[in-house]
């Protein structure tokens, strides 16, 4: 009675199948290209509309070569990732304080909470009137959306540290200092995590959006310019670019996230 | 029994006073900021692109007496809540059916799992060039970026539904249309307006932006406008409104949320017996 | 060995019920089934047989991980069969359906029902109309107590309550065969025992059919009239014990010698299998 397990007999799946199970969950992404290939060449859209993929391809391979796609996608990437960074060292600081010292909590609280639902790039005019029309107005709105997600998560993770767990540390006589790195910090890590997991894609939202608006530079203004010229390849383009970065972002995140909390499972997410 | 009688009654107003404590000082404070901002207004303190409370409030009130406010408020929300209307409906749908039946959802997966990361707010251009300046346009824009939170948060709710609940349906005898409507969706749920308060207030800010972008009427040419003209006075006023109606309409989606979540939302099990 | 206890070893691991003539309720013949676990094929059922007859009520004790809640979710039809049959009244178990109602362990209560719209749910999948619906349900939820909480959410319950609700739900569907997969496995000692004399009660009067796995030796003996004892994974048959002691049972049984007779003899019984199956996972 001692074999109730035995090895599964059943071949173990080469490496060439996994990549072909891997490559054919991918089907719809390829058929969603061939409707749009075969839209673009039936001729029944016009080409100042809806351009091939060669055509868009093309483009792309043409702003890579001419340097434009470096030059924009930098600035980019640059107002989106600063207002993004500040946006995480602030928001975990105001987000501890307000969890941690009660008169911060009760004088900013309900500025975080009753001002998370009010959208924060109608300030954006303003902005522009006290930093002009270069970055600063922009990252400081990144900053400013970013900011709201990141501290309240950050606060809720620092308050619902469980009790449990504060106790154990006490009864072990850990100093306080101790206490927060070592209990509340970790426990705290995967609301943090989640509040800038928010706040990721709203920083290139914001970013392309302030570009969109009033702008000469960043892929925003790019796309924005090809459109209003009809050179919609151009601007398809640029949206690829756009798109590779969003991808990127949430990539990385994801990964970071994976190698910090190594201890809780992946948040539910697609893939 | 009693003893469990007791103990239920020692549970319940808990959960109804979590919110209640530490509220008036919290009003005090943003009270006291607010006198000094406006006496510093009354004494000319201020720089020119701040505007003092009660200018704002006069302002306002001017706009909304001669009805020119509400005209733009109509517009805007106009397209908000159509566009609202789509892309949640859409993507509600679609992700419950795509948790429910694999099929659906293997097609989507890849789809969603490419775009979702994508600032979709940067075809807005090519959907102008395509559909023009108008409403449509907006309501297309605001349409596939609200698909996406609901979409997922819809999927995910209607792919976590209980086991045990599945089975004890199947149990009972439920055919696969009740399933879905008695089973699947309530307990897909809460997690279906996690989704909707994600698309609300990106709804607002897609209304916002499209009209700062290019508009002839609503909140945000208001704030376009008088930019340019350098009326601080009505861009606050628009602001001001703006920032109302995404805080009540939050409110609003919270409401109905506690009105169809009454069973779910009560305290968690309290221990056994 | 108490002489009114008729114990019948199983060798061979087909169980023999005394009384063969008529056809059982319940037959199971050599029941398979197995499951991967990381690439290892584990055998959880190996050749099962067991024959209930109507109004009987069989408890399944074992070792933990034996198979017989597996057994149990194979028989309500949600877990898929690998080899033998299962019939009902003659009829071939396949899929899920009414003549077997479930008890889980975590209740299964629908949060977003009240304690009455539980209860209805299953008059309600049968297209029972309103009226007599209502009626029903509150006959059962007033037999296990609950009356005055039939308008709150099971979220506003204890454990205990939680699982009268289910319990009352289960009769309100009226299966032909209650299976409870360790119906009390969740609740404290005390609500335990009161939940114990509850479905003792309530059985005495209805007599129904059924199968309950538990892993607590005192909660089967209290209650079935036959234990069937696993032996450790796979799952056979080790022993098929029957119960003689006289219902209505009160909870003072469980101080009688009878009673004791049973508990240490099952208890050597279960002990030897839960020693195997350590030594083999140390193994």
């Amino acid at each position: 009675m001692v074999d109730a397990s035995i090895p599964m007999s059943a071949a173990r799946a080469s490496f060439l199948d996994v990549w072909l199970a891997r490559v054919w969950r991918l089907y719809p992404i390829f058929v969603m290209l061939a409707v749009w290939e075969a839209i673009a060449h039936s001729g029944l859209i016009s080409p100042l509309l809806l351009p091939t993929i060669e055509k868009v391809a093309q483009e792309f391979w043409q702003m890579v070569v001419s340097g434009d796609l470096v030059f924009h996608g930098s600035i980019t990437l640059q107002r989106a990732l600063i207002g993004f960074a500040s946006a995480i060292v602030a928001g975990i600081i105001i987000g501890t304080a307000l969890a941690r010292v009660k008169i911060i909590s009760r004088i900013l609280e309900p500025v975080f909470i009753f001002g998370y639902p009010i959208p924060k790039i109608s300030l954006y005019p303003i902005f522009i009137f006290i930093f002009g029309f270069g970055d600063m107005s922009k990252i400081v709105l990144v900053f400013l959306e970013c900011l709201y997600p990141i501290t309240i998560q950050s606060m809720y993770g620092m308050r619902n540290a469980e009790r449990v767990l504060v106790w154990a540390a006490q009864n072990a006589g850990s100093s306080n200092a101790r206490l927060f790195w070592r209990v509340l910090v970790p426990s705290a890590a995967p609301a943090i995590f989640a509040g800038i997991r928010i706040a990721l894609p709203i920083s290139m939202i914001v970013t392309i959006i302030t570009e969109l608006i009033g702008e000469s530079r960043g892929l925003g203004y790019v796309v924005a310019f090809a459109s209003a010229s009809f050179e919609p390849a151009r601007a398809m383009a640029a949206f690829v670019a756009i798109a590779a970065i969003g991808f990127c972002f949430d990539r990385s995140l994801n990964w970071l996230r994976q190698k910090v909390i190594y201890w809780q499972a992946d948040a539910p997410s697609l893939t | 029994m009693s003893d469990q009688t007791a103990n239920l009654e020692q549970v319940m107003p808990e959960a109804k006073t979590a919110f209640g404590d530490q509220r008036g000082i919290g009003i005090l404070v943003p009270l006291a900021i607010l006198v000094g901002w406006e006496l510093c207004g009354q004494f000319g303190l201020l720089p020119r692109y701040i505007v003092a409370p009660s200018k704002i409030i006069a302002t306002w009130w001017e706009m909304l007496s001669s009805g020119e406010l509400i005209g733009h408020v109509g517009s805007s929300m106009f397209r908000q809540s159509l566009g609202l209307l789509f892309g949640a409906s859409c993507g509600t749908i679609i992700g419950v059916l795509a948790g429910m039946f694999g099929p659906i959802g293997r097609f989507y997966e890849p789809l969603v799992s490419l775009i979702y990361p994508v600032p979709k707010v940067a075809i807005l251009p090519l959907i102008f060039a395509w559909f023009g300046l108008g409403d449509l346009s907006k309501i297309v824009v605001m349409t596939i970026s609200i698909f996406f939170p609901t979409y997922i948060a819809a999927y995910h709710g209607a792919k976590s539904v209980n086991k045990i609940h599945l089975w004890t349906a199947q149990n009972v005898g439920a055919g696969k249309a009740r399933l879905i409507r008695q089973v699947v969706i309530p307990s897909a749920l809460p997690d279906i307006f996690n989704g909707l308060r994600i698309g609300l207030a990106l709804s607002f800010v897609l209304m916002v932006t499209t009209e700062l972008v290019v508009s002839t009427k609503g909140l945000g040419y208001v704030i376009a406008r008088a930019e340019e003209n350098l009326r601080f006075d009505r861009m606050y006023a628009a602001i001001l409104t703006i920032a109302i109606l995404g805080f009540c309409a939050d409110r609003l989606l919270l409401k109905i949320r506690e009105y169809f979540l009454v069973g779910q939302l009560m305290s968690k099990d309290r221990g056994h017996g | 060995m108490s002489q009114s206890a008729r114990i019948v070893p199983i060798s061979s691991g087909i169980s023999r019920p005394p009384q063969t003539t008529s056809e059982p309720l319940l037959r199971v013949e050599s029941l398979t089934k197995t499951f991967d676990r990381k690439g290892t094929r584990v055998i959880a059922l190996d050749n099962f047989n067991l024959n209930v007859d109507d109004g009987e009520f069989v408890a399944i004790v074992g070792p933990s991980g034996c198979g017989k809640s597996t057994f149990l979710h194979m028989l309500g039809g949600f877990e898929s069969v690998d080899g033998g049959t299962m019939s009902l009244n003659g009829q071939k178990v396949t899929r899920p359906g009414p003549d077997r109602g479930m008890l889980f362990q975590e209740y299964a209560l629908y949060p977003w029902r009240t304690v009455l719209g539980n209860v209805m749910w299953p008059l309600e999948v049968q297209n029972i109309p309103q009226t007599e619906r209502t009626e029903i349900a509150d006959k059962f939820i007033s037999l296990v107590g609950l009356t005055h909480f039939k308008n709150h959410y099971p979220n506003e319950l204890s454990g205990g309550m939680k699982q009268r609700v289910a319990l009352a739900r289960l009769l309100a569907l009226n299966p032909k065969i209650l299976l409870m997969d360790e119906p009390f496995g969740a609740l404290d000692a005390q609500n335990r025992e009161l939940l114990q004399e509850e479905l003792e009660r309530i059985w005495d009067t209805s007599r129904k059919t059924v199968l309950f796995v538990t892993h607590d030796i005192d909660e089967a003996i209290y209650l079935a009239d036959r234990i069937i004892v696993f032996t450790a994974r796979p799952g056979r048959i080790k022993a098929d014990i029957r119960i003689d002691l006289a219902r209505p049972r009160a909870m003072e049984i469980k101080k009688s010698p009878a009673y004791t007779e049973y508990r240490n003899h099952i208890w050597d019984l279960l002990r030897e299998e839960v020693l195997r199956a350590r030594e083999e996972y140390a193994s």
